[in-house]
């Protein structure tokens, strides 16, 4: 169980962050490319590696921890809306080949989504490189709320107890 | 970059016979199958590393030592495999090896006019030629590997000259293949034999 939060770890500032910190920060935005580097079209890839790269990574130190879990977060709704569209365009291909204006409608709001999150990625993996903090809309705040949050106060030791008779 | 396989005193017959009755039971499915996702990983990071060597000529450390963490790995799965050393390969990037050894020295900065050159002719200057040698060479350790195990069974031990080629075909193929990772900068030369 998690102790209650009692305030953030102070925020490094560009000069107190080494090149291979700032180096390993960037990696965890460009995972957006691992569909491509494996060469399958599964929306599904790019989230298995944002969340392999933060397990290798969780530990490194806060800042890259930070980078990794805003990569991951925000990959997830993006992800989800590809899932989507790909599960919608197995169906039309199976079935008629009917492809509906509200087909036509969700494809292209996943492309400007998509736009989206590789303009702000980008942005983001060019400031990590530079030791620089960038926080998305919401999901900014949730990734530092996890990695910079102080957990203090009792720890809830486990007490073994005899069965219930 | 400095590949050994250490050439023993003795090899033992009976690893020798236990590699080639069940090998891929406990060596190359265990390892191959684990390798198989480090090596997915590897082209994963190796994808990335391209962008990012082209845009700050910096190849990530943390990248750089993982793929010659999963090298290592490699190295020291193909040497069992190849009977040219013995003992079980350890599991992990991070797993030593007394018979085996591959050094690469992190390179602080990379051209970026190679990495563009290897990208659109890397197939015509380097995959062509080197691999056109590495293959037949690839055919006569084969043979020798053959040729070597017969040796191994009857005298339990392994000719320098027959080792040192394998090891030099091994050496070969993994000198191309940091090129064309984009981890080294330096041309492979077409010898398989250790270069200061």
């Amino acid at each position: 169980m998690n102790s209650e939060p009692s305030g953030y770890y102070p925020v490094p500032q560009p000069d107190e962050i080494g090149i291979r910190e700032k180096e390993d920060a960037m990696g965890a935005y460009l995972m957006m490319f691992a569909t491509l580097a494996v060469g399958l079209p599964l929306p599904i890839i790019n989230l298995v590696a944002a969340f392999i790269y933060l397990y290798l990574n969780r530990k490194t130190s806060r800042f890259v921890h930070f980078h990794a879990l805003q990569s991951l977060y925000s990959q997830i709704p993006v992800t989800l809306l590809n899932a989507g569209m790909i599960i919608w365009l197995i169906i039309i291909l199976v079935n008629d080949f009917n492809f509906t204006s509200e087909f036509k409608g969700y494809t292209i709001m996943v492309g400007v989504a998509n736009l989206i999150y590789f303009i702000f990625s980008l942005i983001a993996a060019a400031k990590a490189r530079k030791g620089l903090f960038y926080y998305f809309i919401f999901f900014g705040r949730l990734a530092y709320h996890r990695a910079y949050m102080i957990h203090s106060g009792p720890k809830e030791v486990a007490v073994n107890k005899p069965p219930t008779l | 970059m400095k590949l050994t396989i250490k050439h023993q005193e003795t090899y033992s017959r009976g690893e020798l016979i236990l590699r080639t009755l069940f090998g891929w039971i406990y060596i190359a499915i265990p390892h191959g199958f684990l390798l198989f996702f480090v090596g997915l990983w590897g082209s994963i990071l190796s994808f990335i590393s391209f962008w990012i060597v082209l845009f700050t000529a910096r190849y990530p450390q943390s990248f750089f030592e993982f793929q010659v963490g999963y090298y290592r790995w490699a190295l020291r799965f193909r040497a069992r495999l190849n009977n040219v050393a013995d003992g079980y390969p350890t599991f992990g990037i991070k797993g030593t090896d007394e018979n085996t050894s591959l050094d690469i020295p992190y390179p602080e900065k990379l051209s970026r006019g190679l990495l563009i050159l290897r990208l659109l002719f890397g197939l015509f200057y380097v995959m062509i030629p080197h691999g056109f040698i590495l293959l037949f060479r690839s055919i006569a350790a084969g043979f020798v590997i053959f040729i070597a195990w017969w040796i191994v069974l009857f005298t339990g031990k392994y000719p320098k000259g027959m080792h040192d080629f394998v090891t030099g075909t091994i050496r070969w193929g993994t000198r191309v293949n940091l090129y064309m990772g984009f981890m080294t900068d330096t041309y492979p030369p077409f010898t398989g034999k250790e270069i200061e």
